[in-house]
C-alpha cells in the first residue's frame, strides 16, 4: 500500500497532537485524543514488526519445548511439549500467529511450572532457557516510548 | 451548559438546606484516577445573604472502570488525613443512591492552580524542585506509615487482617484480577506470582494505612516545588507498609526513562528518606518482595484496563494505552527483580 502504512500512521498522529488537539474541549476530550494520536504511534511503531517478532518468538519456544522434553518426567505434559515442537505456522497472518503463539506461552508457563519442582541438573537447564527466552520476548515487545 | 450542572445542584439543595440561589456551573470532565469519572465543577449559593463560592471535585462511578474499588474507603481515606500532615482536600458528600446522577459518587474540595501531570513534572520550573518535592514526597509516604489507622477511624471501613498474612490477601486479590480479565498468557508474571508464594515476606509488626496508588501522578505540586495533595485514594486498604514503598518505586514510574524512581531521585535516596519519616526499616528482602508484588499488581491493572477496553465496557483510549505502553515495560521490571533481566 502507498503511501506507507507507517507513514500514514505518523502524518494521523501529528495531526491529531498538533493540529487537532488544541482546538478541542474540555481538556478531557482534548487529552483523549492526545491518547490516540500516542496510540497510532504504537501502532505505527509495531505494524512492521508485528509477524517478524511472532515467527521468532514462536520458533524460538518450539525449538525450548523440543530441547526441554528430556527434562521432563510428566508424560502428558512431555507429549504435548512433544506436538507443540513439531507444529508450525498454520499461516502467516499476524491473527493466526497471535493465536499460536499464545498456545505456545501457555504452554511454557505449564513446563516452567513444573521443571521449578525438579532438582535435577537437566531441569535446572530448561529453566535457565526459559528465563533466557523470557528476557528475550521483552526486548521483541519493546517499545520506544515505554518507560522502561 | 453541562448535562449534569442541574442534577447536580438539585442535589446540593437537599444537601445544604440553609443555602439560597445554589447554582452549579462550569462542569467540566477530567482526567483523574483510574476508576472514576472525575468532574471539576463551581459551586455558588447564598447564606445568610453572604455569597459562597467553591470550587468542587466529583468523582462518580463509571459503567467500566480500570479499578473496582470501593468509593466508601476512598471518601474515608480523605476524611481521616484531613488536619494531619498528609495533605488531602476535604471530602464534602458521599451518595451511595444513582438516582441522582445515574451512578454512586461523592464530591469533595478541588484543590485548584496546581499540577498533577507525571510530564509536566520533568519540564521548567518544576525540574529545579526535584530533590525538594522527592523530600516531601517520601516523607508524606513515611507519614502515611506512621500513621495508626485505628486512631484514624479506618479500621472496619477498611478490612482488617492479621498482619502474617497481608501479603497473601493482596496477591491473592491481584492473582485473581489476572485470572479474570487476562487476554493471553502471561510467563512472566505467572513464574514471579510462584516466586512470590514460595517466598513470602516478613510479617509487618502491625497494620498501617496502605494508600495503594502512592505515585507520580497521584499528587498535586506547585511551582515552587510544594507538594499540595495528596490524590486517588481508591485503592486504599491495610496492610504492609512496604507496599506502597514498593510501588511508589516501580520502574513503570521512571517516566524520565533515566532510573530516577518517580522521575524525581534515587531509589536508595527515596528509601532513606521514607525510612526517617517512618521511623520504619525498609529491609532489602521484604521490599525486594513487595517490589516483585508491585510488578504482579501492575500488570493487573494493565490487563484489566485492557480487557476492559477490548470488551467495550470502557472506550476511554487511555485504558488501551496502559495495556500497550506499560505491560512489557512491567514485566522487564518483573525481570529486573527476579534478577533475570539479560
Amino acid at each position: 500500500m502507498k503511501p506507507e502504512i507507517p507513514k500514514v500512521l505518523e502524518i494521523l498522529a501529528g495531526t491529531l497532537l498538533f493540529d487537532v488537539a488544541p482546538h478541542v474541549s474540555p481538556s478531557y476530550r482534548q487529552s483523549s485524543v492526545g491518547v490516540t494520536a500516542l496510540l497510532l504511534g504504537i501502532v505505527r511503531e509495531e505494524w512492521d514488526r508485528a509477524a517478524a517478532r511472532r515467527i521468532e518468538e514462536n520458533s524460538a519456544l518450539r525449538a525450548l519445548f523440543r530441547d526441554a522434553v528430556r527434562a521432563v518426567s510428566d508424560t502428558d505434559l512431555r507429549r504435548r511439549l512433544e506436538a507443540a515442537a513439531a507444529s508450525s505456522e498454520a499461516s502467516l497472518l499476524v491473527s493466526e500467529l497471535e493465536r499460536a503463539n499464545d498456545a505456545l506461552r501457555a504452554l511454557l508457563i505449564e513446563l516452567h511450572a513444573h521443571v521449578e519442582q525438579q532438582t535435577s541438573p537437566a531441569a535446572r537447564e530448561v529453566e535457565n532457557a526459559i528465563w533466557l527466552e523470557l528476557s528475550a520476548s521483552t526486548e521483541r515487545r519493546r517499545l520506544s516510548l515505554a518507560p522502561f | 451548559m453541562h448535562e449534569l450542572a442541574p442534577r447536580i445542584a438539585a442535589y446540593l439543595r437537599g444537601r445544604l438546606p440553609q443555602a439560597a440561589e445554589i447554582e452549579v456551573f462550569d462542569v467540566e470532565r477530567i482526567h483523574g484516577g483510574a476508576s472514576r469519572e472525575t468532574y471539576r465543577l463551581r459551586l455558588r449559593y447564598r447564606e445568610d445573604s453572604q455569597p459562597i463560592e467553591r470550587r468542587l471535585i466529583l468523582r462518580r462511578d463509571p459503567p467500566g472502570s480500570l479499578i473496582e474499588t470501593d468509593r466508601a474507603i476512598e471518601f474515608a481515606a480523605y476524611r481521616a488525613f484531613r488536619d494531619t500532615t498528609v495533605p488531602v482536600p476535604e471530602a464534602l458528600w458521599l451518595e451511595d443512591d444513582p438516582s441522582h446522577l445515574d451512578y454512586p459518587f461523592f464530591v469533595m474540595e478541588e484543590l485548584s492552580g496546581f499540577d498533577a501531570s507525571p510530564s509536566n513534572i520533568l519540564l521548567p520550573p518544576y525540574a529545579a524542585h526535584h530533590e525538594k518535592l522527592a523530600q516531601q514526597k517520601w516523607s508524606i509516604l513515611g507519614a502515611i506509615a506512621l500513621a495508626d489507622p485505628e486512631k484514624l477511624g479506618l479500621v472496619g471501613i477498611m478490612k482488617p487482617i492479621a498482619p502474617a498474612d497481608a501479603w497473601r490477601r493482596e496477591l491473592d486479590h491481584w492473582t485473581g484480577v489476572i485470572d479474570e480479565d487476562e487476554l493471553a498468557p502471561q510467563p512472566i508474571i505467572r513464574a514471579a506470582i510462584r516466586y512470590l508464594r514460595r517466598n513470602p515476606p516478613p510479617a509487618p509488626a502491625r497494620l498501617h494505612v496502605v494508600h495503594g496508588d502512592y505515585r507520580t501522578g497521584n499528587f498535586l505540586y506547585d511551582k515552587e516545588g510544594c507538594v499540595r495533595g495528596i490524590l486517588d485514594w481508591e485503592m486504599a486498604h491495610l496492610g504492609d507498609p512496604l507496599e506502597d514503598l514498593a510501588w511508589s518505586l516501580n520502574r513503570v514510574w521512571c517516566w524520565a526513562r533515566d532510573g530516577r524512581v518517580g522521575g524525581l531521585t534515587s531509589k536508595e535516596h527515596a528509601i532513606r528518606i521514607w525510612e526517617a519519616s517512618s521511623g520504619l526499616r525498609a529491609d532489602p528482602e521484604a521490599l525486594r518482595w513487595w517490589e516483585l508484588f508491585s510488578s504482579v499488581k501492575g500488570q493487573a491493572i494493565w490487563i484489566s484496563s485492557g480487557c476492559e477496553y477490548q470488551n467495550g465496557k470502557n472506550k476511554d483510549p487511555v485504558l488501551a494505552l496502559s495495556g500497550w505502553w506499560l505491560m512489557n515495560a512491567q514485566d522487564r521490571a518483573a525481570l529486573e527483580t527476579l534478577g533475570k533481566l539479560g
